[in-house]
Parts: C-alpha cells; sequence; structure tokens
C-alpha cells in the first residue's frame, strides 16, 4: 500500500533580545554557568515578572511577515509542571490568546512554490539547562538559559517529507534573520523544532494519531527522525497494529526514536491566567508602524530578481540567502544594469571573499561604483573578463581607491583589438606549434582554443577575444 | 466535583506532595467545603458579567530592553540545599 507522511511542526525562534522576557538578565549565549540570573529568574519568592517591551515588537514583526492576524489584545498564562530547570514551577507562556494567529510561510520545492499554513505563534519564556552527565546521582543545572524569550511557531500538517520540513526550517531562518528577530542558530539552540509525524494511506482525509519527536536540533537530524519514524509507523500498520500517539526522543547517535513519555497520562498542566503580567494591548497605530518598518522580504525579493532583473533561479536563489547579499546586490545595481554581470561578481568573487575573510560584505574594500565601473569596462571590450575579475578586482582590492581604467591602464591589461597588434601575436604562435597547426588543418578544429589561450598569454591577457579568433582563423586557412 | 481518593492521589503527584492518610482525610474534607462554596457561588448568572482576572486595568507594563538586577553567582547558589560553586545539584531527574 502507498502511504503518505503528515508532518507539522513546533518551531521555537530565540528571540536576539539583549535581556530576558520578564526580568532584565544578559541573554548572551556561551556565559560562565549560572552567571546571568537574577532573583527573577531564580524564582525567589515575592519576586515579580516585568515584560520586555522588545519581544513583543519582535513577535509582532514575525507575526505580521508571515501574514498573521495580530491579537491586538494578548494575554500570559501559566503552564504548570514540576522540573529542576524551572525554577518557579510553572512556564509563562501564551495559551488563550497567543499574540498571532494563523498566516502562512511559501516554500520553494524545485520550481513550485507550495504554501505552509501557520496555526498560531506564542511568546514563552525558556527554561534552564540540565546536564546529567557529571555524576552520577546528581543533575547539574544552569540558569543562563531560563526566562529566554522565545517564539513558539506552531504549522498546520501541510508538511509531507523531510525535504519540506528542511525547507521550511531553510525558510524560516531566512525570514527571522531578514526581519532581525532572531540570529537563526541551530547550532546554539536558537531555531529548533518539535516534529510532529503521522502516516496515513494515500486518499485518506483524516490524520492518524501522531508522534511528536523531540529534540531535533539540526535538519540532518531531523530527516534522520523523520525517515526512522515514517518506517516504523508503517511498519505498525502494516502488521495490523495502530500507531500509539506518544512522545519521542530522537537519539543522534544510533538515528532511533524511543518513548519519552505517553501522551495518554498526559501531563496535567494546569493552565490558568498570568495574574503578574497585566494583557497587552496593541494599537492599530503600533501595528501599522511595525508593518510600514518591515523590510523587503525573501519570496518578494526573489521574484523581483528572477522577474524584474531576469536572473536565474540560481543565481536569485544564492542572492537572496540573506539580506545583506541582497542589500549589496541592490547597491550595485544602482550603478549598473548588467544585473547578470553583477550577480556574477557577487556569486563568484565577494561571496568566497567574504568566507575567506569570515567578513561582511559591508566591508568589501572596493566601492560599488568601482565594482560597476569594472563591469563597464568589460561591456564595452576594453578588458576581458578574466583580466577585469580576476587581476584588476585583486589590485583593486589592496588599492580600493584607485578607478579600475587607471589601474588597467597601469598594469597594461587594456585589451586590444588592433589587428597588426594581434596579427603579429598570431604569427608568433603559428610559427611556434607548426605540429598542433597540421593537425589543425586536417581537421581538428577544436585547437582554436589552445591557438587563443597561447596568444592570449603572449598579449599578457590584452588580446580582444573576437577579434584575435577572427585573425587566428584567418591565417590558419 | 466529588473529591474522591483518586483524585487526592492525583492532586499530590501533581503538587509533589507525599501525605499521610490523616492528611489525606483532612484534605479530602477541606476540598469538598471548598468546591461546594464555588458552587453555591455558580449558582448566580453572569452570563453578563466580564471575568474578572487580573485586579487593576493597567495594560502594556513593559521595560526597556535593558541588561541590569542580575546577581554574583555566589548569591545565586547561596540559598540552594546542594551546590557546587557553579551550578546546583539536584538528584538526578531524567525523564528517559
Amino acid at each position: 500500500m502507498a502511504y503518505e507522511t503528515v508532518i507539522g511542526l513546533e518551531v521555537h525562534v530565540q528571540l536576539n533580545t539583549h535581556s530576558k522576557a520578564f526580568c532584565a538578565d544578559d541573554t548572551s549565549f556561551g556565559g560562565e554557568p549560572n552567571t546571568q540570573v537574577s532573583v527573577v529568574s531564580l524564582g525567589h519568592p515575592g519576586t515579580l515578572p516585568k515584560a520586555n517591551g522588545q519581544q513583543i515588537a519582535l513577535a509582532t514583526r514575525l507575526g505580521l511577515a508571515l501574514g498573521c492576524k495580530i491579537n491586538q489584545r494578548t494575554t500570559f498564562d501559566r503552564k504548570n509542571y514540576f522540573y529542576a530547570d524551572l525554577p518557579k514551577g510553572y512556564q509563562i507562556t501564551q495559551d488563550q490568546r497567543p499574540i498571532c494567529v494563523g498566516g502562512d510561510l511559501d516554500i520553494k520545492m524545485g520550481d513550485a512554490w507550495k504554501s505552509i499554513r501557520i496555526h498560531h505563534i506564542h511568546m514563552e519564556e525558556d527554561a534552564g539547562k540540565s546536564i546529567h552527565t557529571l555524576a552520577p546521582k546528581h543533575s547539574f543545572i544552569d540558569l543562563n538559559r531560563a526566562g529566554t524569550p522565545l517564539l513558539e511557531i506552531v504549522t498546520e500538517p501541510d508538511l509531507r517529507s523531510g525535504e519540506e520540513v528542511d525547507a521550511f526550517m531553510t525558510a524560516m531562518r531566512q525570514l527571522v534573520r531578514y526581519l532581525e528577530v532572531s540570529d537563526g542558530n541551530m547550532e546554539q539552540g536558537s531555531l529548533r523544532c518539535d516534529v510532529n509525524i503521522s502516516v496515513r494511506p494515500h486518499g485518506q482525509t483524516s490524520y492518524n494519531d501522531r508522534c511528536e519527536v523531540k529534540n531535533v536540533n539540526s535538519m540532518k537530524f531531523a530527516r534522520q527522525a523523520i525517515d526512522y519514524e515514517v518506517k516504523r509507523q508503517i511498519k505498525i500498520m502494516e502488521n495490523g497494529g495502530k500507531v500509539k500517539q506518544q512522545t519521542l526522543n530522537f537519539d543522534p547517535n544510533t538515528g532511533v526514536t524511543s518513548p519519552l513519555r505517553e501522551k495518554e497520562d498526559a501531563h496535567d498542566y494546569r493552565y490558568f491566567p498570568e495574574p503578574d503580567l497585566p494583557p497587552v494591548v496593541l494599537s492599530d497605530a503600533y501595528l501599522n508602524n511595525t508593518n510600514q518598518a518591515l523590510p523587503q522580504l525573501p519570496k518578494a525579493a526573489y521574484n523581483e530578481l528572477t522577474q524584474k532583473y531576469q536572473l536565474s533561479d540560481y543565481d536569485a536563489s544564492i542572492l537572496v540567502e540573506d539580506r545583506e547579499t541582497l542589500l549589496y546586490f541592490q547597491g550595485l545595481i544602482q550603478h549598473t544594469s548588467n544585473y547578470k554581470a553583477a550577480a556574477n561578481l557577487i556569486i563568484n568573487r565577494l561571496l568566497p571573499w567574504k568566507q575567506e575573510n569570515k567578513s561582511t560584505l559591508s566591508t568589501f574594500p572596493v566601492p560599488s561604483t568601482s565594482l560597476a565601473a569594472l563591469i563597464a569596462l568589460v561591456e564595452e571590450g576594453k578588458v576581458n573578463s578574466t583580466a577585469a575579475y580576476q587581476n584588476i578586482l585583486n589590485a583593486l582590492i589592496t588599492k580600493p581607491d584607485q578607478a579600475p581604467l587607471a589601474l588597467a591602464q597601469e598594469m597594461n591589461l587594456i585589451q586590444s583589438a588592433d589587428s597588426d597588434f594581434l596579427s603579429d601575436l598570431a604569427k608568433e604562435v603559428i610559427a611556434q606549434f607548426p605540429d598542433k597547426v597540421k593537425e589543425y588543418q586536417k581537421g581538428k578544429k577544436g585547437l582554436i582554443g589552445f591557438f587563443m589561450g597561447e596568444l592570449m598569454k603572449k598579449s599578457k591577457g590584452k588580446a580582444d577575444p573576437k577579434a584575435s579568433t577572427e585573425i587566428l582563423q584567418q591565417l590558419l586557412k | 466535583m466529588t473529591v474522591n481518593t483518586d483524585l487526592i492521589s492525583r492532586l499530590e503527584h501533581l503538587a509533589r506532595l507525599e501525605l499521610s492518610e490523616q492528611e489525606r482525610l483532612s484534605l479530602q474534607s477541606d476540598l469538598t467545603n471548598i468546591l461546594d462554596m464555588v458552587e453555591k457561588l455558580q449558582e448566580l448568572d453572569t452570563t453578563q458579567v466580564e471575568p474578572l482576572v487580573y485586579m487593576n486595568e493597567a495594560v502594556n507594563v513593559w521595560r526597556e530592553d535593558e541588561v541590569k538586577h542580575q546577581v554574583e553567582r555566589e548569591a545565586a547558589l547561596k540559598n540552594a540545599p546542594d551546590q557546587d560553586g557553579t551550578f546546583f545539584k539536584v538528584p538526578k531527574v531524567i525523564d528517559l
């Protein structure tokens, strides 16, 4: 029988605020254990939370970018449970009136876009970190992370494969980075997801009971966990069994999921309104201002690059990957209308430069106007592209205030279409390789490239390729 | 709602308490009284009354996103039943 995989995600995004959600502790990653704490995050009696305005701003920004309906009156609730990394005995979260409802995120699967619906987004605080491996009978607790602001994005069960989950998480990471609401760093846990998986026979419209896989902190693990889980559930169904709803833990070392706890004796979280935090009321003006301050979003940028500037899917996808690259491209094409050349220059030279120097494009030393002038030199046939994008650009990186044309002259790279100059060089090349000339004349026409290469070397990169080829062909007849 | 022994033992678990048989009985009668009182209140028609959640009408009590009021680690760990100068130590709790 053919089966269909049904997946919904609970994505946790750590907001990039300086301080925690409901108290003013530092949220920086990697501090010494228990140094980013206060009486509030430690859960001491008599302390009170106070909401960080920035987390509300960031939550609103993401919600508007995803096309969510924003609840203009949104409230906090307590989720009660005992765990050593949760000093208060409850997590402040949103249950009844989460800040965002609905919305969707489009993912690109091959050439087609697919819309993944968002059920809701709520604000909550993170728990501390438990370390179980330091001693046989004790767990060690670090509360630096306790109280860090998170958004939980809950999707509808619209995803159908590990590839789609990968695409969704990639698109979400790209979006939160565009919006500057999170650094989206999966290794540091700023972006992580729980994966709800069920399998049903093709054509069935209702959903089967799902299993939730926790602790998936990389895309590789998510795909492994999904692959394993789908096989496991199909096997149960083929053997006439029924998949039980449960929470599973994924072990990256074995690639296997195992039960964490049964959902049936489900946790009784006894949610109730958080009396210590007054409601949040968002005015129309607040929403309008937030909306107007949204940057161009990745999908709109992709469409602009492929439609208005006629770039390929490959080029556009690379240029919109992060906002800095997009802005750099958009800045560069203020000075040149050769969009393809601008894209190539960024993709082939600037991004590798950024990678090698572990730097940012904004610190690339050569100004956009010079890059545009370089593109123009190639377009006008004054220098060939190798000379421009290798030799001259390398020189520009060390001498960024020089004009590309002056450098080209100084480096003796101005291309020559002068036929006397070129035919002298062509004659030299022909005299130098009599064997190759015979082969060419016997029909091995591909050798023209060889002669061109030799001629180009002799010209030190200055020969105009088109004029040279014509002269060579003429002389070799 | 009846407060039976099952409910008491569930509440005991949720609150991480261990009660004696005597305490269970007295809690059962206390809770029954409390719930009876609430049931009495529910005789009132409150369909036209907004639920009261907050004790005043304030909204949007926010703070600036600034780091402050942290405590030193030594002070943070000081009141813990068990600690090693770096971490809080608790009996091994792993839900696997």
